[in-house]
């Protein structure tokens, strides 16, 4: 079995779990009422069409074709892998700060991290872009676009 | 007669200085987008849509329309000049264009493909007065039995064409459905999958998830790949010599037409109209073995077929509410962040809006053939800049949408987890179009169904008694057939 066929597989039954944990939750809601159809009805018949589905896509994957089986790796390794962690972390790590430390500190951070994870090495194309990212986006949307964006506690 | 009556109104709106400014500075984003590789026109209209939260709605919607078909000029100059289409539309550019950039023709090439696109959407904007109010008046007499078959069609074209796998594509269609039900009940008022967290009683964001899928999705994918240099091509004369125009003529034409009537078929998305114009191309031609060395015509029907489609494909969007492809459900979000629901009402509740931004379509692609002759030398060097720096870029915008469309720290991560899914359903070759799509078309899909079972007493064969609905689901029925059994037993679809 290939990598691409397990993953399919995987996917697969997360879909069918996502799937009956959402008709147990759509039976909550009623499904029919005098009006005529409860506000669990739509849900419900989404949720059994996507656990049958699945089911179907998660036995049908082991008879995978081997064209359809080919192709790119699913899961990236080494160099690939490496620059895909650092990328997600450092918007994970921006995402979690932004309310607490603000948006401008919270950029200004990531501006300078990301393209230094990704290769680049001009310090100063990184600071200018750090700088015109972070307080220059802020004065702009906060200031002349009227959208506020979020002030942590250090009042940045 | 009355469509060129509300034209001529709708000239009067378009051709004040702000809405020209606006559609300047649309077809200048667009182009921007449609040039960098790894931002596409969904990612790169949904991450603008916070400049327009202060703006009118008509000059707002005038930019952001600008900015989506602006994107289908700009994805050619990569596409010629480094063999890299700046969008999907643009990879079957790459065959003919790239091998006439290596022959010392990449002018001709650029300039045919701007000139095929002006004459393709100016053309279409044209067609689209025609068959655009007439289509609305039709769709003011269905009832929600209609619209739900209508709304099942949309969506088998969507998932019916898209992807390796039939199964794959349905299951995505299932799960943007599931989201799209995340919220209060539209009828009942009663909160759904929300678990609690009161952000999600107004539902989950449309913005949010799509920047998510599209924009960090596409960044994630892209920052596997190393890093390429960019190669310098000279460009010679931007005009095509006799020969080139003689043979382009025909096949601008052809594309033309192709192109805004697949686009009147909601689901169908921009990248089909770009293969079957080539392919058409091919059959007609007398030397169909001369195609991938560089003729002018394997540019020139694709790139005329893209921008006549991004036309014809405002129809049902306009005339009927329906977005055909995933840019286009980031435009329709960003029509009702804009206080406007696109459908048959609004030609007859703002048709200075709708005629507004449709004539503004003429001047956006005046702008665009402008922008993208004289100034393509520009565009080309925008190639320099380095990924590292444009992926922060792009990545920081998404940042700043996600918040500001609802100014939520919540809907940033909401955001990131649609980013990180993005990630994992390419990695699967799982399509994101189905689900996009029956995000923004679930919540009608739901009312129009219950309102048809409350008409009925409960009673599901009011779907299949009226002969319109039953039309329509037999169509859709038939799409799902056809494609499906093409693609089982998992085998490669597309």
């Amino acid at each position: 079995m290939s990598a691409r066929q397990r993953a399919w597989q995987v996917a697969s039954a997360l879909f069918v779990v996502l799937a009956l944990a959402a008709v147990a939750e759509s039976l909550r809601y009623g499904f029919l009422d005098r009006l005529g159809p409860g506000p669990g009805f739509f849900p419900f018949c989404v949720s059994v069409v996507m656990g049958a589905l699945g089911v179907t896509l998660l036995v049908g994957s082991s008879r995978m074709k081997a064209a359809a089986a080919d192709g790119e790796s699913v899961v990236p390794a080494g160099d690939e892998a490496r620059r895909v962690v650092r990328v997600a972390a450092g918007l994970v790590v921006t995402v979690v700060l932004l309310g607490p430390v603000g948006f401008r500190l919270s950029t200004l951070v990531f501006l300078v991290y990301l393209p230094w994870s990704i290769g680049a090495r001009n310090l100063w194309a990184i600071a200018v872009i750090a700088l015109a990212g972070s307080f220059g986006v802020f004065h702009v949307f906060h200031y002349w676009l009227h959208v506020p964006l979020p002030v942590g506690v250090f009042g940045l | 007669m009355e469509a060129l009556q509300y034209w001529l109104e709708g000239l009067r709106v378009a051709t004040t200085p702000t809405n020209l400014l606006f559609a300047f500075v649309g077809s200048l984003l667009g182009t921007i987008i449609g040039v960098l590789p790894g931002i596409g026109p969904a990612a790169g209209t949904a991450i603008l849509i916070p400049l327009t939260f202060q703006m009118e709605p008509i000059p707002a919607i005038i930019m952001l329309s600008a900015i989506y078909y602006g994107a289908m000029y700009g994805g050619t100059i990569t596409s010629v000049l480094v063999n890299v289409p700046g969008e999907a539309t643009s990879v079957i550019t790459c065959l003919d264009g790239y091998q006439m950039a290596r022959q010392g023709r990449a002018g001709a090439a650029l300039g045919i493909s701007a000139i095929g696109s002006f004459i393709g959407g100016t053309a279409a904007t044209a067609a689209l007065m025609v068959v655009a109010l007439p289509l609305a008046s039709l769709a003011l007499k269905f009832g929600p039995p209609e619209v739900f078959a209508l709304l099942v069609v949309g969506l088998s074209l969507a998932t019916g064409l898209a992807g390796r796998s039939m199964l794959a594509a349905l299951i995505m269609t299932s799960f943007g459905l599931l989201l799209a039900l995340v919220g209060m009940d539209p009828v009942r008022g009663a909160p759904r999958f929300s678990f609690g967290i009161t952000e999600l009683y107004d539902g989950v964001g449309f913005i949010p998830v799509a920047m998510g899928l599209y924009g960090i999705g596409e960044i994630l994918v892209s920052v596997e790949r190393p890093f390429q240099e960019v190669i310098k091509t000279r460009l010679s004369s931007l005009l095509p010599d006799r020969q080139e125009w003689r043979r382009s003529a025909g096949a601008i034409g052809r594309g033309t037409v192709l192109g805004f009537v697949l686009g009147l078929i909601p689901g169908i998305g921009a990248v089909i109209p770009t293969f079957v114009a080539y392919v058409l191309e091919k059959r007609v031609s007398k030397h169909p073995e001369r195609f991938g060395t560089g003729v002018i015509e394997g540019v020139a029907a694709p790139e005329t077929a893209n921008n006549s489609y991004a036309t014809g494909a405002m129809v049902p969007l306009l005339a009927l509410g329906i977005p055909g492809s995933p840019t286009l459900a980031v435009l329709m979000g960003a029509f009702t962040i804009n206080g406007i629901t696109p459908g048959p009402m609004l030609f007859r509740d703002r048709p200075d809006l709708v005629w507004g931004v449709i004539a503004s379509f003429y001047i956006g692609n005046l702008f665009l053939v402008i922008l993208n002759l004289p100034l393509v030398g520009l565009w080309a060097k925008l190639l320099e800049v380095r990924y590292q720096y444009l992926y922060a870029g792009v990545l920081l915008f998404c940042i700043v949408g996600a918040y500001s469309a609802r100014q939520s720290t919540f809907d940033v991560v909401v955001m990131l987890v649609f980013g990180l899914l993005g990630y994992v359903f390419r990695k699967l070759d799982w399509p994101l179009a189905p689900a996009v799509l029956a995000l923004i078309l679930g919540p009608m899909l739901e009312k129009t169904l219950r309102m048809s079972l409350e008409m009925s007493g409960g009673e599901l064969s009011i779907l299949v008694t009226r002969p319109v609905s039953a039309a329509l689901l037999i169509l859709a029925a038939l799409i799902l057939t056809g494609t499906g059994l093409r693609s089982l037993p998992f085998r490669k679809v597309a």
